[in-house]
């Protein structure tokens, strides 16, 4: 043990100066180094090749901040966990490290799509969302981590915290339409004026219907309609955005804004 | 000591919410916001298809306001004598479309087209959140101005139409 430790100290000076110095491992930065994971981050496991350990074959140290220089420099897409060393391949440590059950940092690289499994589609289904999220609640949850060190309690707070917002963006067509979209890069603006006669005519005739509604009746034949219209400019939407079209898949969220924006008005006075 | 206690309940991740001062400054709608919002003037329609009336239909999209403003010109000056407004959405673009169809009554057309957005938000002293509310009113009056303009060019063109016939009779 003492032998090798004298070893190390010449022959580390060596291999830093083989690598280049430009490569910082940090494994508490966020990770804007790093480029997206794809879709599916269980089945890109790489685990990064270990032609470093030729080089001290005896050695007992740690492999920590050596192995991670490597890492970076090796393979940029594999990240460690932050607590254990886990070499075992498929490791990557997804939102949170099964090995030593530890919550990592955010990573905001990761999209709502890929926490929840799905492909980057608009049309997903809506029912399987309750059941992964609550899984990962089970894991990430900031009630869980009470007594595990200040900086894993932070990390449960922001995990959690956009696992639930990822939630309620996909839940939401009109809000997952939107999301979507700026992943593509398109932003809908919110300081532009729209007006086309026939959309806003439309509206106000709705909006007028529901002031002057005598009945609960009434408001719920509204409605009803209603939320066939969403349903329709939804899949005016899906169309649009699968045809790559951007300018209609805006103008159908505009659409789609307007009669959610009634809906809720009609909620609000049922 | 109840301080220690707290922050142990409370965890460390909203120290943030912990260090805020306890003087909560509300954020209130100005008086005049207020008062447009209670005693709404000018709230109505006129009648789209009478050609006097310039209807100026907008809407925003992001947050789904609507925002209908009609003027009433007088034949003879050209200049609007009459404003009613219909808006659906917040209290601060309610009172932006009410404060301009005070301000274009008695101005005419060419008058109304220089009201900026930055007066009324002035007025109402709106937060920059709002800011695109009264940007709304500023497109109504536009849109409003617009459609009367475009109206009584077709009525000129009818009744110029009309004369050269007359004159082509006789």
């Amino acid at each position: 043990m003492y032998k090798t430790k004298q070893l190390w100290n010449p022959l580390s000076t060596v291999f830093r100066r083989l690598l280049p110095t430009t490569c910082r491992f940090d494994p508490f930065s966020a990770n804007s180094q790093f480029p997206p994971l794809s879709s599916h981050p269980q089945s890109s496991s790489r685990v990064p090749p270990r032609h470093s350990l030729d080089f001290f074959p005896d050695s007992k140290f740690s492999l920590l901040s050596f192995c991670s220089q490597s890492a970076a420099k090796l393979d940029s897409t594999t990240k460690r966990c932050w607590n254990c060393v886990t070499d075992a391949p498929g490791s990557t440590p997804f939102l949170y490290c099964d090995s030593c059950r530890s919550i990592q940092p955010l990573d905001l690289s990761i999209d709502y799509f890929q926490i929840f499994g799905l492909e980057k589609k608009y049309e997903i289904v809506v029912n399987g969302l309750e059941g992964r999220y609550k899984d990962w609640q089970k894991k990430l949850h900031p009630d869980l981590v009470h007594s595990k060190s200040e900086k894993e309690r932070e990390y449960a707070a922001e995990q959690s915290a956009r696992v639930i917002d990822a939630y309620r963006t996909l839940s939401n067509p009109l809000s997952r339409a939107i999301y979507i979209l700026r992943l593509e890069g398109v932003d809908v603006d919110e300081e532009q004026t729209v007006s086309d006669p026939e959309l806003l005519t439309e509206i106000m005739e709705i909006r007028e219907a529901v002031e002057e509604a005598p009945d609960s009746q009434a408001l719920n034949q509204i409605q009803s309609r209603m939320t066939e219209k969403l349903e329709e400019t939804s899949n005016s939407f899906a169309n649009a955005f699968r045809r790559r079209n951007f300018d209609e898949a805006v103008a159908c969220i505009q659409k789609m804004t307007y009669y959610q924006r009634a809906s809720e008005e009609i909620l609000k006075k049922l | 000591m109840l301080r220690l206690v707290a922050n142990r309940l409370l965890g460390t991740p909203s120290r943030d919410v912990l260090t805020r001062p306890l003087q909560v400054l509300p954020r209130s709608y100005h008086e005049n916001v207020i008062d447009h919002y209670n005693n709404p003037r000018n709230v109505g329609s006129f009648d789209k298809n009478d050609p006097n009336v310039g209807t100026g239909l907008v809407g925003a999209p992001a947050c789904g306001d609507v925002m209908k403003l009609q003027i009433k010109i007088d034949e003879e000056s050209g200049k609007i004598v009459d404003a009613c407004f219909k808006t659906f959405g917040c209290g601060s673009a309610i009172a932006s479309s009410s404060v301009a169809t005070e301000w274009v009554k008695g101005k005419s057309m060419d008058e109304v087209l220089t009201i900026k957005n930055t007066e009324i938000a002035k007025h109402l002293s709106l937060p920059p959140v709002k800011l695109h509310c009264s940007m709304l009113a500023e497109d109504a009056i536009k849109a409003a101005v617009k459609d009367a303009e475009a109206k009584r060019a077709k009525v000129n063109g009818s009744l110029k139409a009309s004369s050269i016939e007359k004159v082509a009779d006789m």
